[in-house]
C-alpha cells in the first residue's frame, strides 16, 4: 500500500512488465494442458496402436462424447452451480425424439424440435426451482436426476412396451438429422465423427461467450460472488436461469447424436455420466465452488478422459484392471494440474 | 495519519439543495422497528457522515437508500422526486452508488473485469470491448491517484485499501451522483484507512455527495461536513462540523451520559490491581463496583 | 426476463405446430405397427392367486423385457396377479423376497443370480408353504433354496456352445464383450466360451453407456487387428459392435448372447451372424405357469431336474421364423 500512496499519478510502466509465458501459465486449463501431454506421452509409449493416425479419430470421437456435454456444465460450475441431471437428461433428450417421432409417425425432425422444446423446458425448471427456493443446485438437481430417471424407464415402458425406444432408422428425416449429429466423413487416413466438429464448434464458441462478452463477464460474477454481482445490478436469477437452460441445449444435442447413432434409445442409459462430465470441467481447471474455469479446459479434461478411457484398451492391458488405470491416471492428471497451478500462482 | 489531518477545512459548504433526501423515513420488520424518524440530506460537494454503535440501524439505512430494502414510513426523495426503490438497479440509475463493506466485487475476477461489472462496454453481439475498458479502467484509477500494475490481476489478491479504492472509482467513474460507503475503513489498518479517507475527500471534490458510514468519530472528523449519529434507530444527533468538536463527537458516538454513567461507576476500580487469589471452582473472585452496580 | 422466457416458449412451440402440420412420416413408425394377436386366448376359471416375480433384473434391460412378457402372457391366461419387481444388488433382491413372503403370496418366482444373498429368504419363503421356482440364474443353488424347478440356461454351457460355434466357423481371435463388470453369470459365458475356443480377451464396456461401449470396441479392434470375431453377451452391445467394427474397419464378424426385436432384423440383413438364444420369454412363462400347475394340480415341471431353455442357436437358417414373433416383442 505504501507504494501506492507514494506513487505519480502518471503511466504506470509496470503495466507492460507480465510476460507472455507468464500470462499463459496463470490461464485455469494450462495445469490440464500439462496433465494431458503426460497421459499423451505415457501411451505412445506404452500403447503402440496409439501412434497410429487411425486411432485419433476414434480417440477424438470419444472424448467428444464426453466433451459436448463438459462445455456447458463448466459454463455453470463457473457460474456457481451444479447440474446432476445432466447425464440423464440426455437419455430424455434421445427417448423424447425417438418416440415422439414413433408414436405420431411423424417426420423425425418434428421429433427433434418438440426434443429441444422439452429440454430448454427441464433446463429452464431447473434453474427456477432453484432461484425459487434458494436450496443448493446439488439437491434440487439431484431430485431432477432420479424424476428424469424414472419418466425415461416409466414413459418408454408405456409407450414402446420395452425399455428402449423404437427404432426410427426407416422414418422420413432420418437420414438428414443422421447426417446433422451422427454422420462421419474421411478426412485423410482419418475417420472424422461429425460430433467431433460439433464439439470443436461449441469449445470456441463457450469460450468466446465466456471470455469475451458481456454475458460471459457476469457468468463469472454470479459464480464469484452472487451478492456482489447483484449488488452492481448484474441480473443474477437470469444468468443462472440461462446457463440451465443451456445445459437443457446441448443435453438435447447430445440426446440427438445418442439417437441418430443408433436409431433407439436405451431407457437406462446415461446414468452416472453427469459425473464424468463434472469430471471432466474440474480437470479443465473449474472450481468447485464457482467463479473461475475455462471451457478449452473442460475440452482438455475430455481429452484426457477419453485418451486415458481408450488408452487402457490400447496398451492391451488386462481389463479386469481397467476402472484401477483410470483413476490412477484421472488423479495423476488433476494433481499435475494442481501443481502446476500452484507455481503459475506464486509468479 | 498526519498526512490525511486537514481534509475537512479544504471542504467548502455547499448551499445547493439535496440530491437525496430523507424525510421521517422508518423501516420495520413486523413489529421491529428498526429505523424510526430519520431525516436525512445529502448535497453535493459534501460528507455526511452516519455514525452509530453496532445494531443502531446505520445498515437499515444503507439499504433503504441502495434499493435492497423498501422503507415502510415517511419519504425518501431524490433531486426532489419522491422513490421508493425495489431494486438495487434503480437506485443504481437514479444515481446512487453503494460501497459495501464487502465491496461487491467478485474476489477471482480480473481488475477490469470487476471495474466494468454490469456496466461492460460492448460491440457488437454483446462483445467486450476489453482493449478500451483496460484502458478507462486504467486511466480512472489512475486519476485517483491508486496504482495497480497488472489490470488482469484477481481483485482477491489485492490489499483491502486498494480494494475500496477500486469500489470508489468504479462509482464515481458511473455517473454516481451520491456515493454511500459502509465502513469503508473498518477493517483497515492505519495507513490503508489514510489512503481511503482520501479518496473519499476526491470523490467530494468530483462534485458527488458522499454519505460515509463509520462507527470511528476520528475518521468521521477527519472528512465530514456533517454529521449524524443513529441510536437505536433514531437520531440522536444532527449537526454541522461547525458547531461540535471531536470531543464532543467521541462523546457523542461514545454513548454520551450512558458513557458518563459508566466512568462514574468504574471510578472505583483500581486499573493497576492485580488479581492472585484463584477460588477452587477456577474462578477469579473480585470485588467490584461494577457488580453492585449491574446487580 | 419474462416476456424473454415466454417468447421463447412460444417460438418454440409455433415451432412445432408449423413442423407437425406438414411432417408426416411416409414411412415407418407406429402406423405400420401390426397389433399382434398374442396369448389372448381363455382365462383359467381357478381361483385368483398372487405370485411375485423378482429378478435381479438393472433397470431398461431389453433381455428382461422379454422375461416380463413371458410372464404376463401365463399370468393372464391362469387368472394370476402378477408382481414383477427387481433390483440388482443381491440384498436389495432379498429383501424383495421378504416383503413377498410378509405379503403371504401364493407363489414366488425368483432369479439366483446372487445365490449367496438369496439362498437365506428364499428357503424361509419355501420353509414357509410358499411354493417357489427359480429362472435364469442359479442353476447350482435352485435346489438347495427348496425351489420346485428350475428354468433357464446353465451360463458356463451357453458359453461353451458359442465356443464350439467359433471354432466350427473357424475363427481365429475373439473378443468376450462384458458390460457389466463383476456379473457372475456373463464372467461364466466368457468362461464357457474360453472352454471350447481358447483364443479369447475379455473386454469390459459400460453397459449404461452406449456411445462409450462402441468406441471401447473400436478402439480395441484397433489395437489387435487380428480379432476376427466379436462376441457380445446382451442384443444392443452386439448392434453396437457392428457399428464399431465398421469405425475400426476391422473385417471381424459378430455373434451374440439373447436377442431382441432389431437384433433378428440385424441377423436377418447379415450384420450378425448369429446369437444363442436362451428364450427368455418360455423362462417367465414357464416359471409363472409351473407356479400355477402346482397349486392347481400338485404338478412340476422338470421332475426335480433343471428344465434349459437353451442354447439354441438364431442364425441366417432360422431368422425367419422367429422374426415374425420378434416384430411382437415376444422373441
Amino acid at each position: 500500500m505504501a507504494s501506492t500512496l507514494t506513487a505519480p499519478p502518471t503511466v504506470d510502466d509496470r503495466v507492460s512488465s507480465r510476460s507472455l509465458g507468464a500470462r499463459l501459465l496463470s490461464r485455469p486449463e494450462v495445469g490440464s494442458l500439462v496433465g494431458a501431454v503426460v497421459v499423451l506421452v505415457f501411451f505412445l509409449i506404452v500403447a503402440p496402436p496409439f501412434r497410429e493416425l487411425a486411432t485419433t479419430g476414434t480417440i477424438l470421437y470419444q472424448s467428444a462424447l464426453i466433451g459436448v456435454m463438459a462445455v456447458p456444465v463448466a459454463l455453470l460450475m463457473i457460474g456457481g452451480e451444479f447440474d446432476l441431471s445432466a447425464g440423464v437428461a440426455v437419455t430424455t433428450a434421445g427417448l423424447t425424439a425417438g418416440l415422439f417421432s414413433y408414436q405420431f409417425s411423424t417426420n423425425v425432425w418434428v421429433g427433434v424440435a418438440v426434443s429441444l422444446v422439452v429440454m430448454i423446458c427441464i433446463g429452464a425448471f431447473n434453474g427456477w426451482l432453484l432461484m425459487r427456493t434458494g436450496l443448493p443446485s446439488f439437491l434440487v438437481t439431484l431430485g431432477t436426476f432420479f424424476i428424469l430417471q424414472g419418466l425415461n424407464l416409466g414413459v418408454t415402458r408405456v409407450l414402446s412396451g420395452t425399455v428402449s425406444s423404437n427404432s426410427i432408422s426407416d422414418m422420413d428425416g432420418f437420414s438428414s438429422a443422421q447426417a446433422v449429429f451422427a454422420s462421419e466423413f474421411k478426412l485423410g487416413p482419418l475417420n472424422v465423427k461429425i460430433l467431433v466438429v460439433w464439439w470443436i464448434v461449441f469449445v470456441a464458441l463457450g469460450t468466446w461467450v465466456l471470455l469475451k462478452t458481456k454475458v460471459g463477464n457476469w457468468i463469472f460474477a454470479v459464480g464469484g460472488d452472487a451478492a456482489a454481482a447483484r449488488a452492481v445490478g448484474v441480473p443474477v436469477k437470469r444468468v443462472k436461469i440461462g446457463l440451465f437452460i443451456t445445459v437443457g441445449v446441448f443435453a438435447w444435442f447430445s440426446g440427438m447424436h445418442l439417437l441418430f447413432n443408433q436409431a433407439v434409445v436405451q431407457s437406462g442409459e446415461g446414468v452416472g455420466k453427469e459425473f464424468i462430465y463434472i469430471i471432466a470441467a474440474v480437470v479443465g481447471g473449474c472450481l468447485l465452488t464457482g467463479g473461475y474455469g475455462s471451457v478449452v479446459g473442460s475440452a482438455i479434461g475430455a481429452l484426457i478422459f477419453g485418451m486415458t478411457q481408450l488408452g487402457v484398451v490400447y496398451a492391451g492391458w488386462n481389463a479386469d484392471w481397467f476402472k484401477a488405470f483410470l483413476g490412477v491416471m484421472l488423479l495423476l492428471a488433476t494433481i499435475v494440474n494442481l501443481a502446476v497451478k500452484r507455481r503459475a500462482d506464486l509468479r | 495519519m498526519s498526512t490525511t489531518t486537514g481534509f475537512a477545512e479544504e471542504a467548502t459548504t455547499s448551499p445547493t439543495s439535496p440530491i437525496v433526501h430523507l424525510d421521517d423515513v422508518g423501516k420495520s420488520y413486523g413489529n421491529v422497528h428498526a429505523l424510526r424518524g430519520v431525516t436525512l440530506a445529502v448535497r453535493q460537494g459534501e460528507i455526511t457522515c452516519v455514525l452509530g454503535d453496532n445494531g443502531a440501524g446505520k445498515s437499515t439505512l444503507i439499504k433503504i437508500i441502495a434499493g435492497l430494502h423498501e422503507h415502510t414510513d415517511g419519504v425518501l426523495s431524490v433531486n426532489g422526486e419522491e422513490r421508493r426503490f425495489s431494486s438495487p438497479r434503480e437506485s443504481l440509475d437514479s444515481g446512487i452508488a453503494t460501497v459495501y463493506q464487502d465491496l461487491a466485487l467478485a474476489p477471482l475476477m480480473s481488475v477490469w473485469r470487476n471495474f466494468f461489472l454490469g456496466n461492460e462496454i460492448t460491440k457488437a453481439l454483446g462483445t467486450m470491448d476489453a482493449t478500451k475498458m483496460k484502458r478507462i479502467a486504467h486511466e480512472e484509477l489512475t486519476k485517483m491517484g491508486i496504482s495497480i500494475p497488472n489490470l488482469e490481476q484477481p481483485v482477491g489478491m489485492l490489499s483491502g485499501g486498494q480494494r475500496q479504492c477500486i469500489a470508489i472509482a468504479r462509482a464515481i467513474y458511473f455517473g454516481a451522483k451520491v456515493l454511500i460507503l459502509d465502513e469503508p475503513t473498518a477493517a483497515l489498518g492505519v495507513k490503508q484507512s489514510g489512503v481511503v479517507l482520501k479518496y473519499i475527500v476526491k470523490a467530494r471534490d468530483a462534485g458527488l455527495g458522499v454519505v460515509f458510514i463509520t462507527h470511528n468519530p476520528h475518521h468521521a472528523y477527519l472528512v465530514g461536513n456533517h454529521f449524524v449519529v443513529l441510536k437505536l434507530g433514531r437520531v440522536s444527533l444532527d449537526t454541522h462540523r461547525a458547531d461540535i468538536s471531536l470531543e464532543q463527537l467521541t462523546n457523542e458516538m461514545a454513548g454520551g451520559s450512558e458513557l458518563e454513567a459508566l466512568s462514574h461507576e468504574l471510578r472505583g476500580v483500581d486499573p493497576e490491581l492485580v488479581v492472585e487469589r484463584v477460588e477452587g471452582n477456577g474462578q477469579v473472585a473480585v470485588e467490584s463496583p461494577l457488580d453492585k452496580g449491574a446487580g | 426476463m419474462v416476456r424473454w422466457q415466454k417468447k421463447a416458449v412460444a417460438t418454440g412451440a409455433a415451432l412445432v405446430l408449423v413442423a407437425a402440420l406438414g411432417a408426416c412420416s411416409s414411412s415407418g413408425g407406429k402406423q405400420e405397427e401390426e397389433s399382434s394377436g398374442g396369448a389372448a386366448g381363455n382365462v383359467a376359471d381357478t381361483p385368483r392367486m398372487k405370485v411375485a416375480f423378482i429378478t435381479h433384473a438393472a433397470p431398461g434391460d431389453t433381455f428382461w423385457d422379454l422375461v416380463r412378457k413371458g410372464a404376463e402372457a401365463a399370468a393372464a391366461k391362469d387368472n394370476v396377479e402378477l408382481q414383477y419387481s427387481g433390483a440388482p444388488e443381491g440384498a436389495d433382491q432379498a429383501n424383495l423376497v421378504q416383503t413377498a413372503i410378509d405379503q403371504k403370496v401364493d407363489g414366488l418366482a425368483v432369479t439366483l443370480a446372487k445365490p449367496d444373498a438369496m439362498q437365506a429368504n428364499v428357503k424361509k419363503a419355501a420353509d414357509g408353504g410358499i411354493p417357489v421356482v427359480a429362472l435364469n440364474g442359479g442353476i447350482e443353488a435352485w435346489q438347495a433354496a427348496g425351489a420346485l424347478g428350475y428354468f433357464g440356461q446353465d451360463e458356463r454351457i451357453a458359453g461353451q456352445a458359442a465356443g464350439a460355434k467359433l471354432t466350427e466357423l473357424g475363427a481365429k481371435k475373439a473378443v468376450c464383450v462384458i458390460q457389466e463388470q463383476g456379473h457372475v453369470g456373463l464372467e461364466a459365458r466368457c468362461q464357457g466360451v474360453k472352454d471350447k475356443f481358447p483364443n479369447v480377451e475379455k473386454l469390459y464396456i459400460t453397459g449404461t453407456d452406449m456411445p462409450g461401449s462402441q468406441t471401447t470396441m473400436t478402439s480395441k479392434l484397433q489395437q489387435d487387428k487380428s480379432i476376427d470375431y466379436v462376441v457380445t453377451l446382451g442384443a444392443p452391445f452386439a448392434l453396437a459392435a457392428v457399428k464399431s467394427v465398421k469405425d475400426a474397419g476391422s473385417s471381424a464378424k459378430v455373434g451374440t448372447f439373447d436377442t431382441n426385436k432389431d437384433l433378428i432384423g440385424a441377423i436377418k440383413s447379415g450384420d450378425v451372424q448369429w446369437a444363442v438364444d436362451q428364450q427368455p420369454y418360455l423362462q417367465g412363462y414357464l416359471a409363472v405357469d409351473s407356479l400355477w400347475l402346482y397349486k392347481t394340480n400338485g404338478n412340476t415341471i422338470g421332475g426335480g431336474q433343471p428344465t434349459l431353455t437353451g442354447p439354441a442357436f438364431i442364425d441366417k437358417g432360422n431368422v425367419a421364423a422367429v422374426e415374425k414373433f420378434a416384430a411382437g416383442g415376444t422373441r
